[in-house]
């Protein structure tokens, strides 16, 4: 018979937001991060990364969402020792998944610093076209790893962990 | 030496930007949705006066510029890409920055890859 032990302690939510997929609300969404990861862990380079990191993410989430009331976003932070976790979940436009994961492993089969000059290269080679940097801009500038989860009803939940120093 | 009164910067909420005979200074944050449609259209007219006033260099200071999104950044990449024509006038494209801001730390390398020979980062204070 073996004993039951406690299950392993779950980080609460630092941050837990929902609003309307609305560009302008980026901005003031950002700079309240950006404070209150400078405030909370005392490190302005936490709250610089933190910017990319919230800006990108949620640049792509208004940008690919569809319309309608189940199309809120919710952005969440949380923190566990040194471990801080940024993510946001939308209900994005099902013909972008594809396009989203092919990018999310183009990055991931790349070091951080490779992935940035790619996309730089990509971007200087596609003139007119979307900049499609901000995935390599987290992952490098941001130093944090991207992962995508799919939720029921469609909806999918970007994740960038990154450690707080 | 460019002339700043015929280059009236565009009016973007959130970014100064100021023209001098030597170049250009931008401050403030760039996250528009498409500034190429006012900053970028900008950025190539004063590339134009450049090439025809036969600068031998430009400057673009962006110390002042504590953060931009990734569709800013595409703009300084494209400028980076205009200089770089392999043929025609051309003049070196300098870049002044502030190291000690994360985005322009990181960023301005990776520009200045694209075009080696005619980009140059400079570090202010």
């Amino acid at each position: 018979m073996t004993e039951r032990s406690d299950p392993a302690p779950v980080a609460r939510p630092l941050i837990l937001m929902r609003f309307r997929p609305v560009w302008t609300y980026i901005d003031g969404v950002r700079e309240f991060c950006r404070f209150f990861c400078d405030t909370t862990f005392k490190t302005t380079d936490l709250a610089e990364r933190a910017s990319v990191v919230i800006q990108e993410t949620l640049e792509n989430a208004v940008k690919y969402s569809t319309g309608g009331d189940e199309a809120e976003l919710e952005l969440r932070i949380q923190s566990q020792g040194e471990t801080i976790e940024f993510s946001v979940s939308s209900l994005p436009d099902p013909l972008h998944l594809p396009t989203l994961r092919a990018e999310l492993s183009s990055i991931a089969s790349q070091t951080p610093e490779e992935a940035y000059v790619a996309a730089f290269l990509r971007a200087a080679s596609e003139p007119g076209e979307a900049s499609r940097l901000g995935l390599a801009r987290i992952r490098h500038e941001g130093r944090a790893e991207l992962s995508l989860q799919e939720e029921p009803g469609g909806r999918i939940r970007i994740t960038a962990t990154g450690t707080v120093c | 030496m460019l002339n700043p009164a015929s280059l009236a910067p565009p009016d973007v909420t959130s970014v100064n930007i100021s023209v001098s005979a030597e170049g250009v200074t931008l401050s403030g944050s760039i996250t528009t949705k498409e500034p190429d449609r006012s900053l970028g259209r900008f950025f190539r007219t004063v590339h134009e006066a450049a090439l025809q006033n036969r600068l031998d260099e430009l400057r673009v200071d962006v110390r002042g510029l504590s953060f931009v999104n990734s569709s800013a950044i595409r703009l300084f990449i494209d400028w980076a890409i205009w200089v770089s024509q392999p043929t025609g006038p051309r003049y070196r494209l300098r870049f002044v920055r502030n190291p000690n801001v994360t985005w322009q730390r990181v960023s301005f390398p990776a520009i200045a890859q694209l075009a080696a020979a005619h980009v140059v980062i400079e570090d202010g204070a």
